[in-house]
């Protein structure tokens, strides 16, 4: 059987967070996920890192000559937005090669923040 | 308004950090790289001057800095002679007890370059905190070493920069957070930086006031050196 729906003043609040990150090589939604967990779980620990509720929602890949970039957005709690943001800057390599994360902005939605910060569409013209 | 005071490499690099949302940057040479080059000082501003000719798109403020690396306070003193009227911003390489006293005893000095480099505490006692509030030399909290760190040993950088932040708040040194960036991979956004440094025990005013307030008290002291006659009297005109 399946759970209910929690009421929705029962569920956490939510905030997304939307990224870019350059890396030396071509980087997927899993490694991406590897990188946010491995270096909260260096920064806060086990017990922090469960506070934050981090998931990669989505990422998107952006053809940029000489570099790979990807944009995507991160979702965590609202209470914790500082805290998560502060796990960002912490990512510094990945299989041995040099990636750097910047955070691009915050916002309530998912559909704010393509439409403010990862901007698809700009990207496609 | 931001500043990263505190960048290696060439002018790509801050560039990048203009992009990032910097307002200024300054570009730090390697005493040991211009001490017998002269030229090399010269060079570099006048790349720096094309490129603010030929960028529209507001490029940051670029300032030149050496980082004066030296073996004993006698030498240091020298270099930070020799450098002053040359450069607009002076750091000291720190991490010698002895070069961290002669660094916060100088005046001419504006920032202390991580002085716990290589060390276990801090490499700031209360002393030295007492003479860097008096001749206002900014003690650094340097990205890169923090995050060139291995993960396991981050907790000790961690409490270096925290004991630094206690002797702040009781002896009101300067306090300015850098990037010390060789490649645009060191850069890092100056708001994730803000929120990072609340692990460092900072609040958010203190994290502001070293990123933005400091690096303007030490341009606008560097504007107004050449004038000073003795500490305390400037020559107006």
């Amino acid at each position: 059987m399946k759970l209910k729906i929690l009421p929705t003043h029962l569920r956490d609040k939510k905030r997304y967070l939307a990224f870019q990150a350059f890396s030396e090589i071509p980087l997927e939604r899993d490694d991406i996920i590897t990188m946010v967990t491995e270096s909260s779980g260096n920064l806060y620990g086990a017990c922090g890192t469960s506070h934050m509720g981090m998931w990669v929602v989505k990422v998107w890949d952006y053809p940029v000559p000489e570099k790979n970039m990807i944009r995507g957005i991160i979702r965590c709690n609202r209470d914790e937005v500082d805290r998560a943001r502060a796990v960002i800057p912490n990512i510094t390599n990945f299989r041995g090669k040099r990636v750097v994360f910047h955070t691009l902005g915050i916002s309530g939605t998912i559909k704010a923040a393509i439409t403010n910060f990862i901007k698809l569409k700009a990207a496609d013209e | 308004m931001f500043f990263d005071f505190h960048i290696h490499g060439d002018l790509e690099v801050a560039l990048n950090a203009g992009k990032l949302g910097y307002h200024g940057v300054v570009l730090t040479l390697c005493s040991r790289d211009c001490i017998n080059h002269p030229e090399t000082l010269k060079t570099l501003r006048k790349n720096v001057k094309k490129i603010k000719s030929n960028n529209g798109k507001n490029p940051p403020s670029i300032q030149i800095g050496v980082e004066i690396e030296s073996q004993n306070p006698e030498d240091l003193k020298k270099k930070v002679s020799k450098f002053r009227k040359k450069t607009d911003v002076i750091l000291v390489h720190g991490g010698d007890l002895k070069l961290n006293r002669a660094a916060t005893e100088d005046p001419r000095v504006d920032i202390l370059s991580h002085p716990y480099r290589t060390r276990f505490d801090s490499g700031i006692n209360h002393v030295l905190a007492v003479k860097a509030s008096e001749n206002s030399v900014a003690i650094e909290l340097n990205l890169k070493y923090y995050l060139l760190t291995r993960p396991s040993h981050r907790y000790r950088v961690l409490t270096q920069f925290r004991q630094i932040m206690k002797l702040h708040r009781k002896y009101k040194f300067p306090v300015i957070i850098t990037s010390d960036a060789g490649t645009s991979y060191d850069l890092r956004d100056p708001f994730d930086v803000m929120a990072l440094a609340a692990c460092f025990g900072m609040t958010k005013e203190e994290a502001f006031e070293a990123l933005s307030k400091t690096p303007q008290e030490i341009i606008r002291r560097n504007e107004i050196r050449d004038k000073i006659i003795i500490p305390g009297a400037r020559f107006v005109r």
